[in-house]
C-alpha cells in the first residue's frame, strides 16, 4: 500500500498563501537554465493571455489561495481549475474571486460553470477584447504524439508568471479519469494554467503533480475545457446559491458513471490461498500484493494481502477528497497459534477506515451479521459501515468487511471501501463481492 | 422481680454507651437526678420522657411536656407518644436512646466464621483468579511468547489488588478496630473473578450474537460489579449505616456508568469509529443463525436510514476539540 501511495499520490496545485515558501534568498548562484527559443516565443505570445486567479477572504480582502488561469475567448471567458475556485464556489459569502493579469491589471471574476469531476471551472473577466488562447485541435482529437515539447505556464508559489518546458507523455495508463502525463516541473500556484504546444495552442491544463516522483505532472486534457466553455456559453450561468447543489449533482453523476464503467468492465475471480474472491477487470484498478513472510520477530500468522485501488480522487474542497474505490483480500493462516489466538490476531487486523471525526460526514454507523450467501459457500462474519456526506444528499462513504468462518485457523478477509457512492451502487458492488467469496479447493 | 426493660443511651457513633436495667414497667427519663435514667444533654428537659406499658402490653414512650419534644430514631416528625414495639429507637434533644423490652426474644446466635477461613478462601480464590488471568493472557497472546509480556501486566494487577485491599483494611481498622485483611482480600478477589468472567461473557456474547453493543457497553455491568464489591467491603466494616453506604455505592455506580457511556459517545465524536469486525472468537462460538445476503443488506438499509437522519442534524463538536484527520 505504501508504494502505491507514493507512486500515485498527487498534490493539488492551488497554492495556499499561508503555506507559501519564501523565494530563495540566494538567487545569484541559481541561474535560469537555458531555454529554447520556442519557449521564448510561446511565452511572449501567451503573456497577455494568462492570469493569476486569487480567492480572497472578503473580511480581510487578502488572498487565501492562488492559482492560474487563461483566457479562451474575446468576451473575457477564462479557464481555471475547479479546485482554484472551490472555496468561492462553496461559500460565496465568505470569499470572492479576483484576477491579476501580467500587466498588473486586476478585477473581479464571475464564476460561470464548474466541472468537479475534471477539476475545471469557467470564469468571466470584467473586461473584454483581450487576446486569448485557442485549443489545439490535435490534442482535442487525441492525436498529439508522445514526446512532443509542450510548455506549462502559470504563477508557481506566487513567484511571478513562469513558463516550464516539458514533454507530452500521452494519457496516464491506469487512470479512470483522463489525465495527461506531463514530464516537467509544475508547482503549487500553477493550477489552472495552460499548457501549450510550440504553436501556442492549448493541449491541457495544469492540475496536479506526483508527490512520489520527480517532475511528474498531470494535466486535464483540453477537450474537457473546450466542452465546459461550450456548456458555459449555452447553459444557464451557475447560480452561486445553488453551487453546492450543483457540486452534489456532479458528484452523483460522476459516481453513477464510474460504477457503470466498473460494471461494464466486468469482474474476474481472484485466488488467494485456498479462497476465491472477486476482482474488477477494469484496467484502471491498480493492484499490489504484500506479505508478512519476512517479518521479524517471526510472525505467528502468515498474512498475504492483495490490494486494489481505483486511485480516483475528486477534489471537492480542501477537506473533501472523494471518489475512491479500494478493495483488498487478506489470507490469514495460523502458523503456531490456536484458534482463540488466531481469532484475536485477525480481529486486530480486520480494521477498515472511517475512523476520523470529520464533521462533513456523519458518524459511522455499522451493522454486523453472520451471513451465508449460498449453500456450500463459507459462512461470513460481515460488517457494513457507512457515513453520509452532510452537504451532498445521497452520497456515502461505505466500508464492507467480510471474514470467512469455515476454518478456525485460516481465513480470508475481504474489505471493500467506496467513497462518495450512492447507496444503491454500494449495495450492488458490495453484494457482488460478498457473494463471490468461496473456498476454492 | 427481675429486669423488665433496658434503656440504652447511644454514643454519637451509634453504639451503646450505657445500658441501664429497669425493674419496673414504667421508667422516667430526663436530666434531673430523680429520674430512673439520667441523660446529660442540655437539650433534654429535667423530666422529659415517661416509658410505660400500653394496653396491648407493648412499651410506649410519652413526652411529658417539653420544649424540644420526642422523635422516632429515624423520624423527622415530632410526636407526643411513640410506640416502641416495632422500633425501639427514639430521639430526645441530641441524644438517641433505645428502650428494649426484656421479654422480647433476641436474634439467634450467629455462626462464627472459623479462624483463618477468610484467609484460606482468599488464597484459593486468588489462585483461581491468577489461573484465569494466565489462561486469558495465553489465549490473547499472538506475538512470540515473552515472559515480560505475561508477567508485567500480572504484576501490575496484583499490585493494584493489594493496594485496594490495603485501603479497605485501613478503613476497617479505623471504624471497626480490626483490619480484616483476609476478608477484604477475599471480597476483592471474588469481585475480580466476577469482573473477568463478566468481561469474557460480554466478549463472547458480542461475537456469538453479532451484537456489538454487548461488548461496547459491558463497562456498565463492570461498574455495577465494582459497586457490589464496595458494598461488600462496607458491609464487612460494619452493618450500621448500610442505607447510606448503599446510596453512596449506587451514586458511584451511576456516575461511573454515565462516565463510561458519555465517554464512549464523546470518543466516537472526537476520534470517530473505525470500521472493524469487533472482537472475533473461533467460529464455533457463533450462536446466531446465518442470515441470507438479503437480510444482511436489509441491515445495510437500516444503517443508511440512520446516517440519513444524522445528516440533517447539526454536528456537535467534541468536548476538547476534535482530532481531525486532515489537520
Amino acid at each position: 500500500m505504501h508504494r502505491l501511495t507514493l507512486s500515485l499520490a498527487t498534490l493539488i496545485l492551488a497554492g495556499v498563501a499561508a503555506a507559501q515558501p519564501q523565494p530563495p534568498a540566494n538567487t545569484e548562484s541559481a541561474q535560469a537554465p537555458p531555454m529554447s527559443s520556442a519557449a521564448e516565443r510561446v511565452y511572449e505570445a501567451a503573456r497577455p493571455r494568462i492570469l493569476q486567479i486569487r480567492t480572497l477572504l472578503q473580511a480581510a480582502g487578502r488572498q487565501s489561495t492562488i492559482g492560474s488561469g487563461f483566457l479562451v475567448a474575446a468576451d473575457g471567458l477564462a479557464i481555471t481549475n475547479y479546485h482554484v475556485v472551490s472555496q468561492f464556489a462553496l461559500d460565496s459569502r465568505t470569499y470572492k474571486l479576483e484576477y491579476l493579469a501580467p500587466d498588473g491589471a486586476r478585477g473581479a471574476l464571475q464564476l460561470l460553470a464548474i466541472d468537479v469531476a475534471h477539476d475545471l471551472a469557467v470564469v468571466k473577466l470584467d473586461r473584454a477584447g483581450l487576446p486569448y488562447f485557442e485549443f489545439d485541435s490535435r490534442a482535442i482529437a487525441g492525436r498529439l504524439p508522445k514526446g512532443e515539447r509542450i510548455y506549462a505556464m502559470g504563477n508557481p508559489l506566487d513567484l511571478g508568471f513562469t513558463i516550464v518546458e516539458g514533454t507530452y507523455n500521452g494519457l496516464v495508463d491506469k487512470s479512470y479519469d483522463e489525465r495527461i502525463h506531463f514530464s516537467g516541473a509544475i508547482n503549487p500556484g500553477m493550477s489552472g494554467g495552460p499548457v501549450a504546444g510550440s504553436d501556442g495552442r492549448v493541449v491541457g491544463i495544469n492540475v496536479a503533480k506526483s508527490l512520489g516522483g520527480e517532475s511528474v505532472g498531470f494535466l486535464v486534457p483540453a477537450r474537457f475545457a473546450s466542452e465546459l466553455v461550450e456548456r458555459a456559453r449555452k447553459g444557464p450561468a451557475l447560480t452561486l446559491d445553488k453551487a453546492r447543489d450543483e457540486v452534489g449533482r456532479q458528484l452523483g453523476e460522476w459516481q453513477a458513471g464510474f460504477y457503470e464503467a466498473l460494471r461494464s468492465q466486468g469482474f474476474k475471480t481472484t485466488l488467494l490461498g485456498p479462497y476465491r474472491g472477486l476482482e474488477s477487470s477494469a484496467p484502471w484498478m491498480s493492484c499490489w500484493a504484500s506479505t508478512n513472510a519476512d517479518a521479524l520477530p517471526k510472525a505467528r500468522v502468515s498474512v498475504n494481502t492483495t490490494r486494489c485501488s481505483s486511485a480516483t480522487g475528486i477534489f471537492v474542497s480542501d477537506r473533501i477528497l472523494t471518489g475512491r474505490l479500494d478493495f483488498s483480500y487478506s489470507y490469514f493462516k495460523a502458523l503456531d497459534l490456536n484458534s482463540f489466538q488466531f481469532a484475536k490476531e485477525v480481529s486486530s487486523r480486520a480494521r477498515g477506515g472511517g475512523g476520523d471525526s470529520d464533521k462533513r460526514l456523519t458518524e459511522q454507523e455499522c451493522r454486523d451479521d453472520f451471513v451465508s450467501t449460498a449453500p456450500g459457500r463459507p459462512p461470513l462474519r460481515a460488517t457494513w459501515c457507512m457515513r453520509a456526506y452532510r452537504e451532498f444528499e445521497g452520497l456515502y462513504n461505505v466500508t464492507l468487511l467480510a471474514l470467512t468462518q469455515d476454518r478456525d485457523r485460516e481465513a480470508m478477509l475481504a474489505q471493500l471501501t467506496m467513497q462518495g457512492v450512492s447507496h444503491a451502487n454500494a449495495v450492488t458492488v458490495g453484494r457482488k463481492f460478498l457473494e463471490a467469496i468461496e473456498w476454492a479447493r | 422481680m427481675g429486669t423488665l426493660m433496658w434503656v440504652e443511651v447511644l454514643s454519637h457513633h451509634g453504639d451503646v454507651a450505657t445500658r441501664i436495667p429497669i425493674a419496673s414497667d414504667e421508667a422516667r427519663i430526663g436530666r434531673a437526678f430523680d429520674n430512673d435514667v439520667v441523660v446529660d444533654d442540655p437539650h433534654i428537659a429535667p423530666h422529659h420522657l415517661r416509658i410505660y406499658r400500653g394496653d396491648d402490653g407493648e412499651l410506649v414512650a410519652e413526652d411529658v411536656g417539653t420544649l424540644n419534644g420526642l422523635y422516632a430514631e429515624h423520624g423527622g416528625q415530632r410526636v407526643k407518644t411513640l410506640p416502641l414495639a416495632k422500633d425501639p429507637g427514639l430521639r430526645i434533644g441530641r441524644t438517641t436512646l433505645r428502650v428494649r423490652d426484656a421479654r422480647r426474644p433476641v436474634a439467634p446466635e450467629k455462626l462464627l466464621t472459623p479462624p483463618r477461613a477468610h484467609a484460606r478462601w482468599a488464597g484459593l480464590l486468588g489462585a483461581v483468579l491468577m489461573l484465569i488471568l494466565l489462561v486469558l493472557q495465553w489465549l490473547n497472546l499472538t506475538t512470540q511468547p515473552n515472559a515480560n509480556a505475561v508477567l508485567l501486566p500480572l504484576l501490575g494487577f496484583v499490585t493494584v489488588l493489594a493496594l485496594w485491599t490495603a485501603a479497605w483494611s485501613v478503613l476497617s481498622r479505623i471504624f471497626l478496630g480490626q483490619a480484616q485483611f483476609a476478608l477484604m482480600l477475599r471480597i476483592a478477589v471474588t469481585a475480580c473473578i466476577a469482573l473477568v468472567i463478566w468481561d469474557q461473557v460480554a466478549e463472547y456474547t458480542s461475537f456469538s450474537l453479532a451484537w456489538r453493543d454487548a461488548a461496547e457497553y459491558s463497562g456498565l455491568g463492570a461498574w455495577a460489579l465494582l459497586g457490589a464489591a464496595c458494598y461488600g467491603h462496607l458491609h464487612a466494616i460494619g452493618p450500621r449505616h448500610m442505607r447510606a453506604a448503599m446510596g453512596l455505592v449506587i451514586a458511584l455506580v451511576v456516575a461511573g456508568a454515565a462516565m463510561q457511556y458519555f465517554g464512549r459517545s464523546e470518543t466516537r465524536r472526537v476520534i470517530g469509529q473505525r470500521a472493524s469486525l469487533g472482537d472475533l472468537k473461533p467460529p464455533e462460538f457463533r450462536i446466531l443463525p446465518l442470515a441470507s445476503a438479503d437480510d444482511f443488506f436489509l441491515k445495510a438499509d437500516a444503517a443508511k436510514a440512520r446516517v440519513d437522519k444524522a445528516r440533517t442534524k447539526e454536528p456537535a463538536s467534541g468536548l476538547f476539540g476534535d482530532f481531525d484527520s486532515f489537520d
